[in-house]
């Protein structure tokens, strides 16, 4: 069953389409991936999806419903939850308190709830940070848990970004870059939290540079280049497609 | 485990000092500064969160200090409607404008925030003086009844500064408690990346205005209770002067605390008053004080910001991990 669907979706910026027709769709329990070379819009088309850009053109569908135009905060309220490829972690906060804010769509204590912290208020709380501790054991970031967030290194925010957007318990967690900065260990790690969050339930959208990775986890790849995509399918087929090779050599021999 | 304690034991100490003082003084000069410090605190309190946790400036408090002060005054003292009823009204009137205001201002932020802020309070400072009818211009108003509670009335120095100070204490409880929980984290988080709160599914602009709106009905509340104590009030008390004073107790008492604030604020409202309370002082040196006051504070916001800018909060919260290092 197909939980997100986008549909034609293109946005320019100046004189420049960043992101050009393009349409796929995401199948529920699934991990997807979305790669290109750098400048090919995927951080624009996950803008896009989320709510933090919007689409000249197109559609975007979560379990059918139209979700363009929404505010981010409604998408998130909608079932889906993000990373940032520039991390946004609040640094003043610990890494706890950081995926305790994640959970602001589950939680339900307001100003004046808040301000009494009467003992059901205290008891939501233990719960919360109970459940803030199991998702960052999930993703291995559980020993920073008290550090604050700004001398976190920044592989691990990557990390405590996921804890954080799994917080909202989200139907599609969206990923951009998540094993930047990590090492080979870190990496490997990363893959198998992925996993397990996916035996979970959840469905994952990554953005990933990491080819290992991409093709170790994903049940499909779609390949964005200059804004539109150029090849969809199973690791397999787009390790041997034509266009995709081109589209990866053509940035090599630029780079050299 | 040793910060823990002091947290409830520090605090515990200073309430069981404030509620003590009126057995161990009778000097009713004394009862009206510790007044002006529990006032001041309540409006600190608001600022502490909208500034401190939720990084938005207002040079505005002043303003809705003088709403507060207004309506109360002029609810108890010309139309007559019982203290309580008046000073709730004046605290909802005050977040009101807050809410009303902050609307226009969601887009905006740092200096332009500020901006915005300081032209309102100049409109209000304007409005005290001419809206004449009610606020009684230049002269202000007079007369204001003391705090009452059906026919119980608090009008002993000691009786009205026992009742700021335990409205003072619940407002300093309960935003400490407001910070701990899921509405001051979100705060936390407006303050600390933007982005990543909208992408925790916080409606940013909606806590903007809920957080404005709160602090100008604190700051209301605190300009009512002000109104009651002192019986007089006029346009000069609500000027830009008192909005400024009031951000530097929160900006020298650190941002993300409401402990820093408290202690700055309590240092700063005393200082005019240090030759009353420091009986020995010299002659000279209370003269000194008292002719370089602003220039003093200044140059003490300036020392702070360079070398200790998290302010009181931060060397509170750097002193038990030296202490841990022996």
């Amino acid at each position: 069953m197909t939980l997100l669907a986008a549909r034609g979706l293109s946005k320019r910026f100046g004189g420049l389409v960043a992101v050009d027709d393009v349409s796929f769709d995401v199948y529920e329990g699934t991990i997807k991936a979305l790669i290109g070379p750098n400048g090919a819009g995927k951080s624009t088309l996950f803008n896009l999806l989320t709510g933090f850009d919007r689409p000249d053109v197109g559609e975007v569908l979560f379990a059918d419903t139209s979700i363009v135009g929404l505010q981010p905060h409604r998408v998130v309220r909608a079932g889906m939850a993000r990373t940032f490829q520039n991390t946004q972690m609040f640094g003043e906060m610990t890494v706890t308190e950081n995926v305790l804010v994640g959970m602001h769509t589950r939680l339900r204590t307001g100003f004046a709830a808040g301000a009494l912290r009467l003992p059901p208020t205290r008891a939501v709380e233990r719960d919360a940070i109970a459940r803030a501790n199991h998702l960052l054991r999930l993703v291995g970031a559980d020993a920073f848990g008290d550090a604050p967030g700004a001398d976190v290194p920044h592989g691990v925010r990557r990390l405590v970004e996921i804890a954080r957007a799994l917080a909202s318990a989200p139907k599609l967690l969206l990923l951009d870059e998540p094993a930047a900065g990590l090492n080979n260990t870190e990496t490997v790690a990363l893959a198998a939290s992925l996993r397990r969050i996916q035996a979970d339930g959840t469905t994952i959208l990554i953005v990933e540079h990491d080819m290992g990775l991409v093709m170790e986890i994903s049940d499909e790849i779609i390949v964005l280049d200059r804004g539109r995509k150029i090849a969809e399918g199973s690791p397999r087929l787009i390790q041997k497609d034509a266009a995709v090779i081109e589209a990866y050599l053509g940035e090599v021999i630029v780079d050299a | 485990m040793r910060s823990r304690l002091a947290g409830t034991l520090v605090p515990a100490v200073g309430v069981i000092l404030v509620l003590a003082m009126p057995f161990m003084t009778t000097d009713r000069y004394l009862f009206k500064v510790l007044t002006f410090v529990g006032l001041n605190l309540i409006v600190v309190a608001g600022l502490a969160l909208l500034f401190g946790y939720a990084g938005q400036i207002s040079l505005g408090h002043a303003a809705f200090f003088g709403i507060g002060a207004y309506t109360a005054g002029y609810l108890t003292g010309e139309a007559a409607v019982p203290w309580l009823v008046a000073t709730l009204v004046a605290a909802l009137l005050a977040a009101l404008v807050g809410f009303v205001l902050s609307l226009p201002m969601l887009r905006l932020k740092g200096h332009y925030l500020a901006m915005a802020t300081l032209g309102f309070s100049e409109i209000m400072t304007v409005l005290f003086i001419e809206a004449r009818g009610i606020t009684g211009g230049n002269d202000g108003l007079r007369g204001i009844p003391y705090p009452s509670l059906g026919s119980f009335k608090i009008d002993t120095p000691s009786g009205v500064y026992l009742l700021v100070w335990i409205t003072a204490i619940v407002v300093l409880v309960l935003a400490a408690n407001l910070v701990r929980t899921r509405p001051g984290r979100a705060l936390r988080a407006l303050h600390g990346a933007e982005l990543g709160a909208q992408a925790c599914g916080i409606d940013t602009g909606r806590l903007r205005v809920q957080v404005f709106a709160l602090s100008a009905g604190l700051a209301g509340l605190a300009g009512a209770l002000y109104a009651s104590a002192v019986g007089f009030i006029s346009p000069t008390t609500f000027s830009l002067e008192f909005s400024v004073l009031l951000v530097a107790m929160v900006v020298l008492g650190g941002t993300g605390s409401v402990t820093g604030p408290v202690v700055a604020c309590v240092l700063l409202t005393l200082l005019p008053y240090v030759d009353a309370l420091v009986p020995g002082l010299p002659r000279e040196v209370v003269s000194f004080l008292q002719d370089w006051e602003a220039d003093i504070a200044g140059i003490v916001m300036i020392l702070v910001l360079l070398f200790a800018p998290g302010g009181v909060a931060g060397l509170l919260r750097r002193s038990p991990r030296v202490g841990e290092a022996e």
